[in-house]
């Protein structure tokens, strides 16, 4: 895990500094109306110029000894990062003042959000529709629920959800006026006001909307928040589901023809018994192995979702991150996501030992 | 040629040239949406190919602003009050975009551009996935372990966002658009390749092969990557509709050469801005991506149904 982080972070690193000249490094921090020697006190605090460098042409012009070499940049980098220090963020709107640290760590709730709804629209969509396409198989349940995850692996997320949008809001009217409350102040006050929330202010506990609007007994903020995370969370789910859909209906198949479930069924065992008692415990181990794949997939996905519906989430900020070349941001966020998917696929092959005591390792 | 025959009555046994076309033909009798897909995609290739004929390439470039987001199909009807209507004589099935283009032929010019993406993609993945894929199944050892955690390496990281600071760093074009995804695709290829070739090399034929004198380049290119490759393929053929996804899925972003490139993604792109003005213009290229890769799976769903003996009943 260590060294995928470190591998990671090295990529990140030569990817944004070391392909482009060591100007461009700077080029998101100086303005026209700095001086030379205010341009030079800026590369050498990002750790582009050497202390000894005599000019800031000098540097411009790669005079030999006044560019660090990429490995002591990188290093340099590294030994900030590691005490903690992740500098400051160029996010367009974000003066320059906010630490990365913490533009990350406000934004990345709203991210955690709608990948979590994403997940569970995918489980209590995905599996049941794998299930019924398996046990009507070749019946019209089966075609549709086919149709649906064929459907889902083949959508352009974006367009999905630009489509959602067009229909809720130029065809599809919930009480004329949408479904959010009408009353924008009502959402934004704290029913029970733990210590630090301002009151007449939203309660922010842990950053993630549902969970403060439930935290704060703030019941219309919670309204609002569920009503607003539905689209982007089925726009995210939409692909897979579709494939979650197909490798349950696969693996159903198969168990269903096995022999234990003939001697279930002859033990007169309700069908359903049958199904969701002896087949599906087996039949789940498939998709419970993709799953950490699918949280790598769900949090590349937001960064489409995100910027389709304006949510502001950490995978939004990437894309300007990215547009900036604003390495503390852009390796903040990798290295995050990185740990996210490495411990899932731990807990991943964790929970399929315990599902299935036939692996031991 | 000797050391090739246990290879060719190998894979005649298992797999048999014809018997396979026979099962395809009747598969595709058999199973319409099979039919479909093989419809759809070569339908998409062909117009690919002839987009040029149809549509005059360069008009791509100009701009008759005098007809932006006009629409004058007098069968759909959007009920959304400032429509207008195209004043002259010509039609524009599709509307007019926001440069004033018939939106139908910047769709038509824009399908061999994904295409061509998708398909060099899936093409320069397959061949690293054979490459190194083979080499660290069929070694094994310290080889296989060094390519393996640099898949991994890649494979923690959400592609899309590799993709979008490679096209950043690298300039805007198409051929980095290529690049980028590619980066964030070989992997998977490897992965797959990898795990055939292990399966593969504990056949009787390799040891045949290696007694017989042939060298290592020779039996794994030669004859385990040959016997192994199908499923890689069948990927292949289902990727094509992915990376089409995720090609435009950048563009759509604004990774993109120019806003008045005719691709998929971008038209798109130049849509989302007058989403409830003028919907025809985000509706109709990601229903023209969500139709193209609809039928690559469903061809490449068919292909695995005639090469998968295990779903043959």
């Amino acid at each position: 895990m260590i060294f995928v982080l470190l591998a990671l972070s090295v990529l990140i690193f030569y990817l944004t500094r070391g392909l482009l000249p060591p100007t461009t490094a700077l080029a998101a921090y100086i303005t026209p109306r700095m001086d030379d020697s205010a341009k030079l006190s800026v590369a050498r605090a990002l750790g582009v110029a050497t202390t000894s460098c005599p000019s800031y042409s000098a540097f411009v012009s790669l005079q030999g000894g006044c560019v660090v070499p990429l490995w002591g940049q990188y290093v340099g980098w590294l030994e900030n990062a590691l005490a903690g220090n992740w500098g400051l963020t160029l996010l367009p709107g974000i003066s320059g003042t906010d630490t990365t640290w913490h533009v990350f760590f406000s934004r990345f709730p709203y991210t955690a959000e709608l990948a979590i709804a994403g997940a569970f629209l995918t489980i209590i969509i995905g599996i049941p529709l794998g299930i019924v396409s398996a046990t009507h198989n070749n019946k019209l349940p089966d075609h549709i629920s086919r149709m649906v995850s064929l459907g889902g692996y083949s959508i352009p997320q974006f367009w999905f959800g630009a489509v959602l949008q067009i229909l809720f809001v130029l065809y599809i009217r919930v009480n004329g006026s949408g479904l959010l409350s009408a009353n924008s102040t009502v959402a934004t006050r704290c029913v029970i006001c733990f210590s630090g929330v301002v009151p007449g202010e939203i309660a922010r506990y842990s950053g993630i909307p549902l969970l403060d609007g439930i935290l704060s007994l703030n019941f219309p903020y919670f309204w609002d928040s569920v009503v607003a995370l539905i689209l982007p969370a089925l726009t995210l789910a939409i692909t897979s589901i579709g494939a979650i859909s197909r490798i349950v209906r696969s693996s159903m198949m198969e168990v269903l023809r096995q022999d234990y479930i003939t001697l279930a069924r002859s033990k007169g065992l309700k069908e359903n018994v049958v199904i969701y008692r002896h087949a599906l415990r087996n039949a789940i181990l498939p998709a419970v192995t993709v799953s950490g794949l699918l949280v790598a997939y769900l949090l590349g996905g937001a960064v489409i979702v995100e910027i389709v519906f304006s949510w502001p989430g950490v995978g939004n900020a990437s894309l300007a991150a990215a547009n900036v070349l604003d390495i503390n941001f852009l390796e903040l966020y990798v290295l995050v996501t990185a740990v996210i998917i490495v411990v899932t696929n731990l807990a991943v092959d964790v929970i399929y030992a315990k599902l299935d005591p036939r692996i031991r390792y | 040629m000797k050391a090739s025959k246990p290879e060719e009555s190998q894979s005649s046994d298992r797999y048999g040239g014809r018997a396979d076309l026979k099962y395809a033909l009747h598969l595709l009798r058999r199973n319409p949406i099979v039919l479909a897909g093989v419809t759809i995609s070569v339908a998409s290739v062909l117009l690919a190919l002839l987009s040029p004929l149809i549509v005059n390439p360069t008009s791509w470039n100009q701009q008759p602003l005098n007809l932006r987001l006009c629409w004058n199909n007098p069968i759909v009807n959007w009920q959304i009050a400032n429509v207008f209507n195209c004043g002259g004589s010509a039609v524009y099935p599709l509307g007019t975009d926001s440069y004033g283009r018939s939106l139908l032929q910047m769709i038509i010019l824009a399908i061999p551009v994904d295409l061509e993406i998708a398909f060099e993609v899936v093409a320069s993945a397959v061949v690293i996935g054979v490459f190194f894929g083979g080499l660290a199944g069929y070694k094994g050892g310290i080889v296989d372990e060094a390519i393996l955690r640099v898949t991994d390496v890649f494979l923690a990281i959400p592609g899309i966002l590799l993709a979008i600071v490679l096209i950043v760093v690298l300039g805007r074009s198409l051929p980095t658009l290529t690049i980028a995804v590619l980066t964030t695709w070989w992997p998977y290829y490897v992965r797959l390749m990898r795990s055939q070739v292990l399966s593969e090399k504990e056949k009787p034929y390799v040891e045949r092969l290696r007694a017989m004198g042939a060298g290592d380049v020779r039996i794994l290119y030669g004859h385990i990557v040959q016997n192994s490759i199908y499923p890689v393929l069948v990927q292949a053929t289902l990727d094509i509709g992915s990376v089409i996804l995720t090609v435009s899925a950048l563009t759509f972003i604004g990774l993109t050469p120019s806003p008045l490139l005719p691709e998929l993604g971008n038209l798109a792109n130049q849509g989302i801005q007058y989403i409830f003005t003028a919907p025809w213009l985000i509706l109709f290229p990601g229903l023209t991506i969500l139709i193209i890769s609809l039928g690559f799976n469903l061809l490449g769903d068919g292909i695995r149904d005639v090469f998968d003996p295990r779903l043959r009943r």
